[in-house]
């Protein structure tokens, strides 16, 4: 009996063990970073960015793998925007974080403060070059976690066979009520008046920001008549026709998709798209998005910013690799190389001047991205909480069509939930 | 040492006939059959699996609801223990019980017209006709789609401006319908969804079909039973098991349903279920821009606990038929 027992333990055992086995093939399967060295040298330097329309093989990803450091292979990961600072948090809590990570500017003060990351002074990485206003972001509270890559912000594109057509003269567009009394001859000679994005999250805050900041209003009070008016803008554009109804669920490739059917007079969309509006079918140009008052609106900085995730196991490896890196894709002298890869503009006032006297194309931009305003810089970490109050009310007011007690409904209760 | 020595003896002894062994067991040790020790065995990766991939996360999402958990937290492990506190405040909050109905709404009218309109096609191509496979196999269409790709197809669709649903009831002289909006969207998804279920529903009740015995309907129509008397008599009840399997399954795969509203809508608006409002505070998109762990996981353990009643309601059901 006992024999028999054994043995049937035996082959119980085993198979607690193969089960054992494949539960911990999948667990290092999943780790997929360089932690097998755990002595000093890397010989793998992994690295995130936003970028997934790069694939592997593309330009992108050929530049970004040539500034591994000497003796390292550069392995990157292209994670979507939405997903990168949740898949992070998992990373540096398992402690496999990437050496360096391309992170969402508005996305950087919240992982800062969520200990996500190490600082530019722990990770030896220069902060000094960037103009202050794109720079922002990556300090809270005083102290600097990251350096952004470049910078892209949004300005207005008007499409000059529309506007010529219906007898607009896009000088006249440097107001709200320029741009209204615009609309309103686009769409009464038969055209479609403006594409934008308002989908909801922090896509849409991005493009509502430029009117919002235009109005007057202010971030630390979304419930202020300024920011009011600013939703209703938008409401009265989706209740007269101006704007497509499917600005509630349009991003912003979506919305620039409409600008592209040629129907729609203006767009309010990124410098990301100035390469590719250079080369339409129809004359696209860019102007400043217009404040209410008149005057060119601030608008918000967009682009990533080259941070250094924490590290507990051999940190300073880790660390020392990620300088390197940064260094490579945004030293002196290497970020318009980079800057051009990714149609960005030059976070340095310097670089970014020479970029913009080599291509005309950029020439209008120059003045946005310079007075361009960091989202988190007057809130930091709380950025997030606003933002997403924000969009439910431009949400709210762009689904109510110009009803103006909804609107300012909506803006009352974003005040109300970031209290 | 000891270990060897005393395993030695049973190495040498293996080759022995195991009739001994076994009678001595069954005598002393009923518990210990031939054959129970090697069935532990095997059943071990199943127990470890089950384990490893449903009750560890379980356990992990009831944990996770019991505590606060922040970004910060998260990476740190000592959120701090809350209690019923973040249960108390998720049913309170003004959301919880608008989304409930809305979930309620969602699961309900969508099984009802998915079974409906299922079981009118099951019946209508049990007639087998000329190019009946070939048309039963063409409503299979929505459920082999990627999802991403129906209910992109749907957003546009029923786009207000320039959508082929506002072209085609205008046609009829209704006004466009802003199906999007946040006040019908539900009904939106409702109807995109609907639309996806039916072909799961076509597919068990037209195999439930294939088992009732042609004999039944040879006999009632001898007797001059008409078709409708014969479908309320004879295919109805008959279905009944393979109706309630459908209309568990289908509450269960219903109630969960993220991907669809989350394409069309990001779960705007009256679109909100329990299911995409879990999701949006989990990963902090959407209308919860704030990750909330925590609350998350209170929804998501609502969502088990409703899932688990309807699997003992059917349970219950299924010992009543067989009784």
């Amino acid at each position: 009996m006992k024999m028999m027992g054994t043995r049937r333990w035996a082959l119980a055992a085993v198979a607690v063990i193969a089960a054992g086995g494949l539960a911990a093939c999948g667990g290092s399967d999943s780790d997929g970073t360089d932690q097998s060295s755990g002595g000093d040298a890397l010989t793998t330097v992994t690295y995130w960015d936003p970028y997934p329309q790069y694939e592997d093989g593309s330009d992108w990803a050929d530049y970004v793998a040539a500034c591994a450091p000497d003796g390292m292979t550069l392995k990157r990961t292209a994670i979507p925007n939405g997903d990168i600072l949740n898949e992070l948090t998992t990373a540096v809590k398992e402690d496999n974080a990437p050496d360096v990570v391309l992170l969402d500017n508005p996305a950087v003060p919240d992982a800062a403060v969520s200990g996500l990351l190490a600082t530019a002074d722990d990770a030896g990485i220069d902060t000094e070059g960037p103009d202050a206003n794109l720079a922002g972001p990556g300090t809270v509270d005083g102290t600097t976690y990251g350096v952004p890559i470049g910078a892209n912000t949004l300005g207005l594109y008007y499409n000059d066979d529309i506007l010529k057509q219906a007898g607009v003269d896009p000088a006249s567009v440097t107001s709200w009520d320029g741009l209204d009394a615009a609309l309103e001859k686009v769409t009464a000679a038969g055209a479609k008046g403006i594409t934008f994005s308002g989908i909801s999250g922090e896509e849409g805050t991005f493009q509502f920001l430029p009117w919002f900041w235009g109005a007057g209003a202010d971030l630390e009070d979304p419930g202020s008549d300024a920011a009011v008016e600013a939703g209703q803008l938008l409401s009265d554009w989706i209740g007269k026709g101006y704007a497509p109804k499917s600005a509630i669920t349009d991003n912003q490739s979506a919305s620039w998709d409409l600008f592209l059917t040629g129907d729609y007079a203006f767009a309010e969309n990124g410098s990301w798209f100035a390469k590719a509006a250079s080369e339409l079918d129809f004359k696209a140009v860019m102007i400043p998005i217009p404040s209410k008052d008149g005057g060119p609106a601030p608008v918000p900085t967009g682009g990533e910013f080259a941070v250094a995730p924490v590290h507990q196991d051999n940190a300073a490896a880790h660390y020392d690799a990620a300088q390197q890196v940064i260094t490579c894709l945004v030293g002196q002298g290497n970020q318009v190389t980079t800057d051009d890869q990714l149609g960005y503009f030059a976070a340095n006032g310097d670089e970014r001047q020479q970029q913009i006297d080599s291509d005309p194309i950029w020439a209008p931009w120059a003045d946005a991205i310079t007075s361009a305003e960091g989202r988190t810089t007057d809130l930091g970490p709380d950025y997030t909480a606003t933002s997403g109050a924000v969009s439910e009310a431009e949400q709210a007011a762009l689904n109510a069509a110009g009803d103006a007690d909804a609107v300012r409904k909506a803006f009352e209760q974003a005040a109300q939930q970031v209290g | 040492m000891d270990n060897v020595t005393e395993q030695r003896p049973t190495t040498t002894t293996w080759t022995e006939p195991g009739e001994r062994a076994t009678t001595v067991t069954r005598r002393r040790l009923p518990r210990l059959k031939p054959g129970t020790l090697a069935g532990i065995g095997f059943v071990a990766p199943l127990a470890v699996y089950l384990g490893a991939f449903y009750a560890y996360p379980l356990y992990e999402n009831v944990s996770m609801s019991l505590h606060r958990f922040t970004r910060a937290t998260y990476v740190t492990g000592d959120a701090p223990y809350a209690g019923s506190g973040v249960y108390r405040e998720v049913l309170d909050s003004a959301q919880f019980w608008p989304t409930v109905v809305q979930t309620l709404t969602f699961v309900v009218v969508s099984l009802v017209f998915q079974y409906t309109i299922g079981l009118a096609l099951a019946v209508f191509f049990e007639r087998s006709f000329r190019l009946s496979a070939v048309l039963r196999g063409l409503f299979l269409v929505p459920w082999l789609l990627p999802i991403i790709v129906s209910a992109t197809t749907w957003q546009w669709m029923m786009d207000a401006d320039s959508g082929v649903i506002n072209r085609l009831i205008g046609v009829f002289g209704v006004d466009p319908v802003w199906w999007l909006n946040s006040d019908n969207s539900l009904w939106a998804v409702i109807i995109a969804n609907i639309w996806l279920g039916i072909p799961f529903n076509l597919v068990i009740l037209y195999s439930g079909l294939q088992n009732i015995p042609t004999e039944l309907y040879e006999a009632a129509s001898i007797d001059g039973a008409s078709r409708w008397r014969q479908f309320r008599h004879i295919t109805f009840p008959l279905l009944k098991p393979v109706t309630a399997v459908t209309l568990l399954l289908g509450f269960v795969y219903t109630l969960k349903v993220v991907d669809i509203i989350w394409i069309m809508t990001t779960g705007t608006g009256k679109s909100q279920t329990l299911a995409t409002w879990a999701y949006s505070m989990a990963f902090g998109k959407g209308s919860s821009a704030v990750i909330k762990y925590s609350e998350a996981s209170v929804v998501g353990s609502i969502l088990l606990l409703v899932a688990l009643v309807m699997g003992f309601v059917y349970l219950a059901v299924q010992r009543r038929q067989e009784v």
